[in-house]
Parts: C-alpha cells; structure tokens; sequence
C-alpha cells in the first residue's frame, strides 16, 4: 500500500496535462520559440556548415507556422494538439499550386531536420525529473524487457502492414 | 520570464547549456558502424539527450548549482517548444510529395492498425514468459506516449498495477526510445524485406523524438530516398496524432483487456 502511494506521488510531474492546451500562453510560447529557434540555427550551422543567415528565411517560415499553430490549438473550439496543427500549416504552405510555396520549399531546403531536433533531445535530457529516474529505476528489468518489446511490435506491425498494402497496390 | 529574477537566471544558464550540448553533439555528427546484419547508426540527437541526462541535476550533483528545479521545469516545457520547429520542417516535406503521399494512401492509412503489433510480441512476453500481472494491460497496450498514459491515468488511476505499467514502459521509453528508434529501422532495412516506404511511414508513433530517431536513421542508410522517406514519415506521425488516442480508446485498451481476462481467467472470478 505504501508502496502504491509513492508510485501516486512520483506521477504528480509527468506531463498528464500535455493535451491542456487550451490555457497555454501564446505570448510566452512565442519568446521561448524565438530560443528555440536560434538554438536550431546554430544547431544546422554546426551540423551542415549552412550560415544563419542563409537559414534565417526559412527559420523564419517555421517560427511563423509555429505560432498560428498554437494559437489554433489555443482558439478552435474542437481539440487538436498543437503539432498537428503545425503540420497542417507547413504542409498547406508547400503544396505545389499554393502562392508561395516553391519559394518556401526553397526555404526550408536550407535547414537540416535532423539538426532541428538536437536542442529538443538536449532539453529532454536535462528535464527528467528525479522521479522519472525512480519510476524506471523501481520499474525493473521486465518492463524494460517489455518496454522493447512494445516499441519493436509498433513499429514492425506497421511495417508488416505498410508493406502488404504498397504490393497490393502495385 | 517567470516574473522571479533567480528563475530568469537559471533559465539563461539552461539555454548557454543546451546551446553548448548541441554545438558539441553537431560537430561530433552522424556516426555508422557496420556489424554483419546491417549498419548501426549514431545521430547527434542521442548524444545530445545522453548528455543531457549524464549533466542532469537528478544525475551529476554539480549541475543543481546553476540549474534550479524551476530550470529543469522549464526544461520541461522547451521541449514541446523545441520540437515545434522540427515537426514544421517535417510538414514542409509532405506539400512537395503530395501526390506519392495519395499514392501510397492506403497503405499510409492502414498502418495505424499495424500499430497494434504491440499487443502482438509484447502482451505474450509480458503474460507468459515474465508472468506479470495487470500491469501488463498497461504496459503492452500501446507505446504509451503521454496521451495513451493520460488514458490509463483516466480509466484506472496511476496508482493502480496497470498505471504501474503504463507509467514504467513510459519512462523506460523516454530513457531508451530513441535508441531503439535510431538502430531498429536501419536494421530492419538491411534485412532486404521490405520496401522503404513501409520502413518510413512505420516512423510515426507520435513521439517526436522517436520520429526523429528512425528517419534520421534510414536516411542515414538510403540518403537518396531521402524526400520521400521524410513525407511519409510526417504524415503518418500526423495520422498517428490524430488517430493514435481514439485506436487505444476503442480497440487497442478492450482488446489487450480482453487478452489479459482470457489468459488468466481465474484472477477474473477472484476479482
């Protein structure tokens, strides 16, 4: 029983709220974003060799996709986590046909996407929490175990129904 | 920007931090090693969160002098802010190949179910050969990524046995998922089975990080099929995000539910 309680205490500071985007604030999100993004810039410098200034265009591109995809996420009335809307954006933006979007493809050429994602890993690093550490720690060596095998049975069940469906269709 | 000047501080040490990880993982770049079955790929994103965690103030006791515990909270939400211009890049591929994405539509569809492959390898392993308990309902029910989590929060609480599972293959997935993401798919392509399309759009499971990981790593081994690899990966992270709560709600959580009462039918009369 004890037991149980610590396990209720040490969720206290999992992200469970994650899909609270209804109260998050724009204002702030978009100073932490401007962070963000010169991190990323320097990120593709280093990674690629591409000046900022070169990337800068189509960092900007991104850092605008960014905020209407949170203020969406803040505003429409229905549910939709805010990288989806994100997605949604900087997909409608390319699409060949749409004013701009030869320039914007262009762009964002220039930004490596691998690269993109580093300062994220960095931040992921440093924000576990203590309990976080414990929780995997307690956990022990079977939900490791079963931890794989999850993450191998998503991904090759995908890729076994991916495949049947492209030979399919061929 | 908290409003505390300590908080405003620790924040700015924070940031020089991570720009410091980052520069040092970039200028170490991808790294292949080839091993019989295939390559085994490094990419700059698993040193920067490996080092992140080795310079972790939970971990290396040094760090709790310029990162406060509202810095590392901090940390916490520049995550998903970190991630935003990345998942932007991914879309941006999608526009461009939009016509192979149509293409390959039911396939990229069809996939989401594939996703159940988790209740496929990890319910037997859990229930029969480690012989565990109602923490495998939790544990094998899918990937549990924050929104599956707040579904086991939601329905059993997570001071429950299946809370328990949940919350333990969540963390050990935060701990080790990019590594199983970044060396599982180059593997799997070296096996020569399937088409690399399949490979890429079996990239979405709706963590970020994840994504990351395994396009990186086929990109790494099949460079030129790179802008195709990249659209079908975006999209179907974007389907898993849309899909991927509602598939756990209503198939993935009854199924496994089901599994667990017919593989053990005694714990049901007792119950």
């Amino acid at each position: 029983m004890a037991n149980h309680t610590t396990t209720a205490n040490l969720a206290d500071d999992l992200p469970l709220n994650a899909e609270d985007e209804r109260k998050i604030d724009v204002i702030r999100h978009a100073g932490l974003l401007l962070i963000a993004c010169a991190i990323g810039l320097v990120a593709n410098w280093v990674g690629t060799g591409t000046s900022p200034l070169v990337a800068l265009p189509g960092m900007a591109v991104l850092y605008v996709a960014c905020i209407i995809g949170l203020g969406f996420a803040r505003f429409v009335p229905f549910y939709l986590p805010s990288v989806a809307w994100v997605s949604l954006i900087a997909i409608l933006i390319t699409i060949p046909g749409v004013p701009g979007a030869a320039w914007v493809s262009e762009q964002v050429e220039h930004l490596n996407f691998l690269a993109l994602a580093t300062p994220a890993l960095a931040y992921g690093g440093l924000a576990l929490t203590a309990s976080e550490f414990a929780i995997a720690r307690r956990s022990g060596w079977k939900i490791v175990i079963v931890a794989i095998c999850v993450m191998i049975g998503t991904y090759m069940g995908s890729v076994v129904v991916a495949d049947l469906f492209l030979r399919l269709g061929q | 920007m908290t409003g505390k000047p300590g908080a405003a501080t620790g924040g700015l040490y924070l940031h020089i931090l991570v720009l410091a990880i980052v520069i040092a993982c970039e200028l170490i770049g991808i790294q292949r090693l080839s091993i019989g079955l295939g390559t085994v790929i490094f990419l700059p994103i698993l040193y920067a969160f490996a080092l992140g965690i080795l310079l972790n103030p939970a971990i290396f006791k040094a760090s709790a002098k310029f990162l406060s515990k509202d810095a590392v909270k901090l940390s916490g939400a520049m995550i998903t802010v970190a991630i935003m211009p990345f998942i932007a890049k991914f879309g941006t591929t999608v526009g461009p190949q939009i016509s192979k994405i149509i293409e390959a539509g039911p396939a990229l569809v069809l996939q989401e179910i594939g996703n159940l492959g988790t209740i496929l390898i990890a319910f037997p392993v859990a229930v029969f050969l480690l012989k565990m308990g109602r923490e495998a309902v939790g544990a094998t029910y899918s990937i549990d990524r924050e929104p599956n989590l707040a579904l086991i929060a939601d329905k059993y609480g997570l001071n429950s046995p299946e809370g328990a599972g949940a919350m333990g293959v969540y963390a050990t997935g935060t701990l080790i998922g990019t590594f199983v993401f970044a060396i599982m798919p180059p593997l799997v392509h070296g096996l020569g089975i399937f088409d690399v399309r399949a490979l890429a759009m079996s990239c979405g499971v709706g963590s970020g990080s994840m994504l990351a990981a395994c396009t990186g790593g086929l990109v790494a081994v099949v460079p030129d099929q790179k802008d195709i690899i990249l659209a079908l990966a975006a999209a179907s992270n974007i389907l898993t995000y849309a899909t991927g709560l509602y598939v756990g709600m209503f198939v993935a959580l009854p199924l496994t539910e089901w599994l667990y009462n017919k593989a053990r039918p005694s714990e049901r009369a007792t119950a």
